[in-house]
Order: structure tokens, then sequence, then C-alpha cells
């Protein structure tokens, strides 16, 4: 009675291929949305530390409104919730040119945007208010102080708490199925459906996600040794 | 340092080929916990699901509350309690293989490729796929889907045929009916399919039944059985033998009209020839 395993389900008919386009779909959806989280985390979380009230108060309505839904649910908003307020061609359009794609791009974008948004600010505020003071003393301006000053030194600060953000991402893009996108976890499933070998593709699916988040973290754990500021953070040293 | 991960590495190994050692039969675990668990639906009208009252009913559950239950409880000489647990079409087979219930009772077609991982019952509804349209939607059967976009339900046989028999058209799968549904109504999608009798049951619960239309002939055969482990004959006897019993005396007939009669929850009155086939399955005592 007990399971018996086959694993050669993983590479018969076309579940290879399924795997491989899952992974494409993976990747291309956590890369745009890894973008557009990045870009607006670093916006929020900047914003969210200058002196200027309204400003600050939008950035943190931002962070706290999209950091407090479930992602499921943003997966839903976007997909169901924002077509019907587009005028009828543009729906057209979207509809026609894979909607839930966009929308999962959105809906996973935004939320980890809120996320990265805190990790940003937390690096900010690590660093002496002194050296902003410094740098406007010496002549430039708020926006110039956070480009040239705060930013660059914040960014590099905070690399081991934004790979663990971005490791989330990745893994977090499975929740896609939900609105039909074809990604990773979705051709897992579908390999079980036409072979009813759950284990076996689930244990695949497993390992892909595995070894992408293990190549993610050895990835930025190079850049964080590359862009270490020496004195600031003791990085480990290649030896 | 070395030595602790070599241990970790073998223990990881030893876990992952240590088959488990349940030799405990259906049967024995049924007798033993005086408990029949089965995976069932909780949103697949009228097969499993939850009611305007809040109850967990269908037909399906029906068919193994009066007929499978009292035919374990005859043959094992006690009460057997029923418990229910969700299951959906990618969580069915595993809750089976790990025993975390020993029937799916829902709306699961029997195919020659399951039959590879699980055992399947008398088959004890036919139906077929179709198409959910909108009210004067030009899709009038699979004949004339290439371009359209169409949801399906996440691992189910429609979609796969599909992809196998219009492989043109633009296929959309949803974890579950809800979401197709609504994909449906806003237009994300033109048409959705899924067997006639779900579509049936979809249209039927819907807020405004007459703006859909159900279209197409059968383009697949979807016999549904109750699935069981693999390879433990007696209990599938066991199921068998309550199902045969429920179709020689009438009782099942009942459980349908109960249903899918004039007056039950979903009208589908079962064809003369789905009659014959369903009396021609049960075995000579």
């Amino acid at each position: 009675m007990a399971y018996k395993f086959d694993w050669s389900v993983l590479w018969r008919g076309a579940s290879a291929e399924w795997l491989l386009s899952g992974l494409a779909v993976t990747l291309e959806l956590s890369a745009l949305a890894w973008i557009l989280a990045v870009a607006l985390g670093i916006v929020s979380g900047a914003v969210r530390t200058v002196r200027f009230r309204p400003l600050r108060a939008a950035a943190t309505f931002y962070v706290e409104f999209f950091r407090n839904v479930p992602l499921l649910v943003w997966m839903f908003f976007w997909y169901f919730a924002v077509p019907p307020l587009l005028p009828t061609p543009v729906q057209d359009f979207l509809f026609a040119h894979s909607l839930e794609f966009w929308a999962a791009v959105c809906a996973l974008g935004v939320y980890s945007g809120a996320r990265f948004s805190e990790v940003l600010r937390s690096g900010i505020q690590s660093i002496p208010r002194t050296q902003f003071e410094a740098s406007v003393a010496s002549g430039l301006t708020t926006f110039q102080a956070y480009r040239y000053v705060i930013l660059p030194v914040a960014l590099r600060l905070i690399i081991p708490p934004a790979t663990n953000e971005s490791l989330n991402l990745l893994k977090n893009s499975s929740v896609a199925l939900t609105i039909s996108v074809a990604e990773l976890t979705f051709q897992t499933r579908q390999i079980e459906t036409y072979t009813a070998k759950a284990f076996e593709a689930l244990t695949a699916g497993t390992l892909i996600y595995l070894v992408l988040c293990t190549s993610l973290s050895a990835m930025m754990g190079w850049v964080e040794r590359r862009t270490a500021i020496p004195g600031l953070i003791t990085a480990r040293r290649r030896r | 340092m070395r030595k602790t991960a070599a241990l970790v590495g073998m223990l990881c190994l030893l876990a992952a080929t240590i088959p488990p050692a349940f030799a405990e039969t259906t049967l024995e675990k049924i007798a033993r916990t005086d408990t029949l668990t089965i995976g069932t639906r909780t949103g697949s009208p009228p097969f499993g699901y939850v009611n305007s009252k809040n109850e967990w009913v269908g037909f399906s559950i029906d068919l193994v509350e009066q007929l499978i239950v009292p035919g374990l409880s005859q043959k094992l000489g006690k009460q057997v309690k029923l418990e229910k647990k969700e299951s959906a079409p990618q969580t069915r087979i595993p809750l089976l293989t790990s025993n975390a219930v020993d029937l799916i009772a829902e709306t699961m077609t029997d195919t020659r490729t399951r039959r590879d991982s699980v055992d399947f019952s008398l088959t004890f509804f036919v139906t077929g796929a179709q198409f959910l349209v909108k009210k004067g939607s030009p899709i009038k059967g699979i004949a004339n889907i290439n371009g359209k976009r169409i949801a399906a339900q996440q691992g189910s046989t429609n979609a796969r045929i599909i992809r196998e028999k219009a492989p043109k058209a633009v296929l959309r799968e949803f974890p579950d009916q809800p979401a197709a549904f609504q994909a449906l109504v806003q237009g994300q999608v033109d048409a959705y399919t899924n067997d006639g009798i779900q579509l049936a049951g979809l249209k039927s619960k819907a807020p405004n039944p007459a703006q859909w239309d159900i279209v197409g002939d059968f383009f697949s055969y979807e016999p549904y059985g109750m699935a069981l482990r693999k390879g433990d004959a007696d209990f599938r006897n066991a199921v068998n033998n309550a199902l045969m019993d429920g179709i020689e005396s009438g009782k099942f007939f009942e459980i349908y009209d109960k249903w899918f009669g004039p007056k039950g929850e979903l009208p589908y009155p079962m064809s003369a020839q789905v009659r014959s086939f369903m009396l021609l399955q049960v075995m000579p005592k």
C-alpha cells in the first residue's frame, strides 16, 4: 500500500518543458516585481525620514496600507478590482494582453515595496543624523544630501535584510497562481494533474526554488562584500 | 563539524528512503478509530458544498453517509462515525496517500492515469465537459474557441482536454470555481469550462441565472468515482458493495432524486442510458 515513487514523470512527456516555462515566468515576474518594489521602497523609505510632514504621512500611509493586507488579497485586487475602473478599450486591451501577469507584477511589486521601504528606513536611521546635517551645511540641498550621501551609505547597510526581502518576493511569486499565472508552482501542479504523481512534482518544484534562492543569496553575499564600506561594516573577506 | 554535517545528511537520506511503515489496512484503521474520514468539497454544489444554513452537504456526501457508512458499520459490527475534510483537485491524491483521509467523495473523474496512483469505486455519476458563457456569446462549443480566453479549474481533466483538442485556445487556469466564475463575469475570460453538471450548479447559484448559457456538446466523458488508496482491495470491496446494495435497493436513486430530481437542488434527470449503466454495475450477490 506504500506510495510508489516514479521520478521519470519529471522528464517524460511535456513535464520538463512545463517546468522550464514555469521557471521562466517565475523569474520574469519576480524580476519585474523586484524592480518595482526596490524603486517604490527607495522612494518611500527615504521620504519617511524627511522633515516635511505631508510627504512623510503619504509614505507612511503607503507602507502601512500595503504591507498590512495579505498578498493574496492584493492579487485579487489588481486582477479583479482594478480593471473595471478603467475605460472599456483599455480593459479589452489588458484582457487580451496577459492582464494576469501584469496584475501579479503590480500586486507583488507594490506589496514588497512597502516591506523594502521599512528596510531602507531602518538603514537610513542607523546613519548618524550628523551626516545629513554635515552634508546640508556643506551646501547640498536635502535631495542632494539623500542622493549623494545618505542613500549610497544606507543601501550598502541594508543588503542583508534586503536579501531576505528579495528571497521572500521570489517565493511569494507563487501566490500568482491564484489569478491563473502559469508560474513554477502552477506547473508543478500541472504535472501532478497529468501524472497523478504529486510528491515527485512537488519535490521538483521545491528543489528549483531552493536552488534559485540559494543562488540569489550567494549573489547578494557577493554584492555585499564588493560594496562593503571599510570600517563601517565588517563584511567577511574572502581568504 | 564535518562529521555533524555528514550525520545530518545521512539522516535526511534515511528519512527520504524509509517507506512509511503502515501495515494497517484501511478497514483496520476504521475499526480502530471507529471513524471513516473522507475528503470532499466545500464549493462544488450539489456534490459537496456548504449550504445557506451553513451545513456541509451534497450528493457525494449523502452517498457516503447513507450507503457507505451503514455498509461499513454492518461489516465491522459497530457504529462508524463520519469525518469530513476539505479536499481540492491538487490536494486529494496526497491527502489519500498520506492517510489523512480514507476516501475521496466529491467530483473526481476516474481516469486511467489516476488509476496509476489511486483506486476508484464504482462510477456514481456521469457527466461531460461543456462551456458556461454570457448569453449571446459567439462561443457555441469546442469547435469555435480558437483564440478565445477559456477559464478552467487547475488540476481538472477539462483543462487537459482543451489543451489537447483546442491548442489554439488561450487557457487560463484558476484554483477554484468562484475565481474562475468571477473572471467570466468581468470579462477577463470569454468562457468557463467544467463538467456540465458543475456548470449547471454554478448557474443556478449565480445572482442572475438567466444571464448565463451552458453551451456545446459534451467534449469529454467524465465518470465520477470515489478514490481510495491503491491496493486495498478489502476496503474497495466494502465501499463498492455498499454502493451496489444502494443501487439494487433503489436507495441510490432516491438520493439522486433528492439532489437532481424535479424538486431537487439542481434538476438534472437521469437518462435511461445512465440508469441502466448504474444497474449494470451491480454484481450478483
